[in-house]
């Protein structure tokens, strides 16, 4: 049996520029049946008021998905997924593993060591999930 | 679950401890030795005293709260039912308040870290530092650090830093109450202490802020309508409480010289107590010492954070409604935090703490929180009373409206007791924040606040200063505004096409406004009752269903009134138009002819520039602009040219000179429509007879648009006595057009009567600009 990769993408994105920039990068592995669902997780603090309103976060969800969309091929439909969480990267792939992704499919930002000290790479929790496949696709402008 | 409650994760003990955790900062570490110093004994009262008035303000933020579980809390409320004008004055004194406070903070826990390390004092240029400033400096650097970065805490860590605190107050007020000494209490009211209480309460009241800051994050908490109130009302309880009982037990059990005065007064009598006892052989007085030090610590540490956290919640509230600009508060792309409005608040806080004193500082924060703290109770009643759709709050305020009304006056009165200078200080916030909301916010913002509305909405019934003082403050959108008014459904179509070339031109909005005629028998709230709401909306749906083909913004709005030709001057500036077009017809808005003062009074003085339309079927296809010059003329040149562009209409102008002076006539029309940006048009001169030229010519038309040669034309055209009978013969449509003439705001503000002559600011003519040199001085 085999299953195409792409039949069910799930793509976390973090802000508005890399919502264009992964936009820009899937577009050419799409099908025109690929279901593609685009994600953003909300931080939470998970017992502590959050870093920013809740409601200030869901705006700037918004402003990704439709940066996202601005950058797909008219052709191509895609569905906003809007995750909560504490740990962003476990987030990310139980919301995938929830929708039947078949993929992970990302862009790295580039990120200086010291930051991702201080906030956790994001990156690392993708590649260590033992579920799904990642397909870590390389951006347009370093 | 669904994404709702996935977004709301505070239980309803990490909603109590926000406000715990805020509340028990440096004030009871700190103020003690200023509170007893100038009230003695009654220094417990004053805290007392305190928690009352904060509990009567917690009540209507549970109300509130649970009615809008939104970011931002006090302010968000106060906007909402008060206004932006209102809103920014809370925006602004509940964020600089904040900082006041986070300052406060911030110097207490210098004093504290002072205590252990004895820093010595600095001078750095003219600036003379105390130790404590120099501290709190650092700290207050690596709070906004902490804050800018967003490092995670972990969830319980709120909650244990609290319970520590209250374990901390709870030993020290057991081992008190063994050694309370309660002729050390005595006598209770030393000689003018009595006169002390309420200064003194104006100055703990510091201890106070934070309850509010539960509902800052309320759209964070879960199952808000039980747990807000519990967080809010419980927290407000159970600190003044701790308050009570440790400021008693201290003044009883050591001497109250020991405590008058001194910023570290809990550490010191901590050691002497503890000192006491020994176990295993050491001395207990360290223990003691260094339990409350770190509890001092831990204290301040926990409300400087809990305040910078809710500063740019209502940061990013007041950017929501446009009152400060949304780019203050922008997310980091790699910390996910506000780090814009994090970094203002935090250059505040240092500024602060650097200028200020202790008693400034504390001072100032419950002056600017007392002030949000009365118009919240203010903004509970304006709810209460006009209650706007969809205000169903889970928990009422008991008592209403006894209660609010008790917040509200104590709130206020409390600020008398204030040291005048910082009084001062905060007028002069206050006055800031009015002349922010007047020269920068009021283009920008775009709701209005339920009170306006509610008073707008009863014009008839309510004082004319009190209307004319509502709509003075509306908010004044930008953009170009086109006021339709409606009332007959077969008229519609055409107002709403012309209204809407005209917007469409000018990249505006159309506001169709219907003023349902309600009978001078029905009271305005009964007919709101019987639905007159939701007869006239049909209309508005219409409207905008109209408007949208032509691919304009629509606004739509439906006021009741009694006196329907009226209240369209009253809605054109309720709802800033620049330009209103409406019907003119046998039932177009009312019977002219009534109240003729009283429309003539309204119609001399314009609030914006008028398009009435005789509608005998819309077709712009060729139209008449007769012109004798004039800035009404003005005006009709302008419509046409907008006509002309949205329909590719054919314009003819034309002029009648004397009988002879043809020649003069052309050379006049020919340089009236250079001015006007018609130079194409079809010129016409005709001599002698005004209006039988106007008929005759008006038979090839199919629109004739035609200035009022004076002012006050349309009084005239309601009560029936136009001079221009042509407009009556003519078969084609007409469109009147009169140019605005407005009384000055200080004038509407006070509803006096008096006739200005303003020069018009923002009419019809400034915004067609697409035809090169055509803006004609006036």
């Amino acid at each position: 049996m085999s299953t195409d990769l792409f039949a069910t993408v799930f793509v976390p994105i973090a802000d508005p520029d890399d919502a264009g920039e992964t936009a820009r990068s899937i577009a050419p592995y799409l099908e025109p049946d690929s279901e593609l669902l685009v994600a953003h997780v909300v931080p939470k603090g998970g017992g502590v008021p959050d870093k920013a309103s809740v409601e200030q976060r869901e705006e700037y969800a918004e402003e990704a998905y439709e940066t996202f969309r601005e950058q797909l091929p008219e052709a191509v439909s895609m569905t906003p997924v809007t995750l909560y969480g504490r740990d962003v990267g476990e987030t990310i792939v139980e919301g995938a593993v929830e929708a039947g992704a078949t993929a992970i499919v990302y862009t790295p930002r580039g990120v200086s060591r010291w930051i991702d000290l201080l906030t956790g790479s994001v990156s690392d929790d993708l590649l260590e999930n033992g579920e799904l496949p990642v397909v870590v696709l390389p951006g347009d402008d370093e | 679950m669904s994404d709702e409650e996935l977004a709301k994760d505070l239980g309803p003990l990490a909603a109590l401890t926000i406000g715990v955790g805020t509340m028990i900062g440096a004030g009871i570490f700190v103020l003690p030795g200023t509170a007893v110093a100038r009230a003695g004994p009654l220094a417990a009262a004053t805290f007392v005293l305190g928690g009352v008035i904060a509990l009567f303000t917690a009540l209507s933020a549970s109300e509130l709260g649970t009615a809008m579980p939104k970011s931002g809390g006090a302010y968000f409320y106060i906007n909402r039912a008060l206004g932006p004008l209102f809103g920014s004055i809370s925006g602004w004194a509940n964020w600089l308040g904040l900082a006041f406070a986070s300052a406060f903070y911030m110097y207490g826990l210098g004093e504290y870290v002072n205590t252990l390390v004895g820093a010595p004092a600095l001078a750095v240029g003219p600036l003379a530092l105390e130790a404590a400033q120099v501290i709190g400096l650092v700290g207050a650097l690596l709070f906004i650090a902490v804050n800018y970065v967003g490092a995670k805490e972990t969830g319980g860590l709120q909650i244990v830093i609290v319970l520590l605190l209250l374990g901390i107050l709870a030993v020290f007020t057991a081992v008190g109450l063994l050694n309370a000494d309660l002729e050390s209490l005595r006598p209770i009211a030393p000689p003018g202490t009595t006169g002390e209480v309420l200064p003194v309460t104006a100055i703990v009241f510091v201890s106070y802020l934070g309850f509010v800051q539960i509902t800052s994050v309320a759209e964070e908490i879960k199952d808000p309508g039980r747990n807000l109130p519990r967080a809010v009302i419980g927290s407000v309880l159970l600190v003044t409480t701790v308050y009570a009982l440790f400021l008693v037990v201290l003044l009883a059990a050591v001497p109250n010289e020991l405590v008058a005065g001194n910023d570290t007064a809990v550490v010191d009598a901590a050691r002497l107590l503890f000192g006491q006892y020994g176990a295993f052989g050491f001395d207990l007085s360290v223990l003691g010492w260094g339990m409350l030090l770190f509890g001092g610590l831990l204290a301040t540490a926990s409300s400087a954070n809990a305040s910078i956290l809710s500063s740019s919640r209502i940061n990013f509230a007041m950017g929501r409604e446009k009152i400060v600009t949304p780019e203050l508060n922008e997310i980091h792309d790699r910390f996910g935090t506000p780090y814009r409005s994090i970094a203002i608040t935090g250059g505040l806080i240092i500024v602060f703490l650097l200028a200020g004193n202790l008693e400034l500082l504390a001072t100032a924060g419950s002056v600017l929180h007392l002030i949000v703290y009365g118009l919240l109770n203010l903004a509970l009643i304006v709810m209460r009373e006009a209650e706007p759709p969809g205000y169903d709050p889970d928990y009422e305020v008991p008592l209403y409206p006894v209660v609010p009304i008790v917040g509200a006056v104590t709130s206020f009165a409390l600020i008398i007791y204030i040291e005048p200078l910082v009084v001062v200080l905060s007028a002069g916030l206050v006055a800031f924040a009015i002349l922010w909301y007047f020269l920068y916010a009021r283009k920008r913002v775009e709701s209005s606040g339920v009170l306006a509305q509610w008073i707008l909405d009863r014009s008839e019934e309510m004082p004319d200063a009190a209307v004319s003082a509502a709509s003075s403050v509306q908010p004044e959108p930008e953009g170009y505004r086109v006021m339709v008014p409606l009332s007959n459904p077969a008229t519609e179509k055409h107002l709403i096409t012309l209204g809407s070339a005209i917007a469409s031109q000018n990249d505006g909005t159309v506001v169709a406004v219907n003023i349902a005629n309600v009978p001078d028998q029905t009271s305005l709230a009964a007919a709101l009752e019987r639905g007159a709401h939701d007869a006239a909306q049909d209309l508005l749906d219409r409207a905008e269903a109209d408007a949208e083909t032509f691919g304009v913004d629509v606004e739509t709005h439906v006021v009741l009134s009694h006196r329907t030709f009226e209240e369209v001057f009253d809605a054109a500036r309720t709802y800033d138009a620049d330009v209103t077009v409406m019907g003119w017809g046998e039932d177009a808005h009312g019977s002219p002819g009534r109240a003729e003062s009283a429309i003539d009074e309204l119609a001399y003085s314009l609030p914006c520039d008028f398009l009435v339309f005789r509608d005998r079927g819309f077709d712009a296809s060729r139209l008449l602009v007769p012109t004798a010059g004039g800035p009404d003329s003005a005006l009709s040149a302008a419509v046409a040219r907008m006509l002309r562009a949205e329909f590719d209409s054919e314009v003819t102008l034309l002029h009648v000179a004397e009988e002879g002076e043809a020649a003069e006539g052309r050379a006049f029309l020919e340089s009236w429509a250079a001015e006007h940006g018609l130079e194409d048009a079809e010129f016409l001169v005709e001599t002698g007879d005004v209006e039988g030229s106007i008929e005759r010519a008006a038979r090839e038309a199919t629109m004739l648009i035609i200035g009022a040669t004076e002012r006050g034309l349309l009084s005239r055209l309601v009560r029936g006595s136009l001079v221009l009978d042509v407009l009556y013969d003519v078969d084609c449509s007409v469109l009147l057009a009169e140019k605005k003439h407005e009384r000055s705001l200080l004038d509407r503000l006070f509803g006096s009567g008096a006739r200005g002559e303003d020069a018009d600011e923002r009419g019809i003519e400034p915004a067609a600009t697409s035809h090169g040199n055509d803006a004609a001085p006036e």
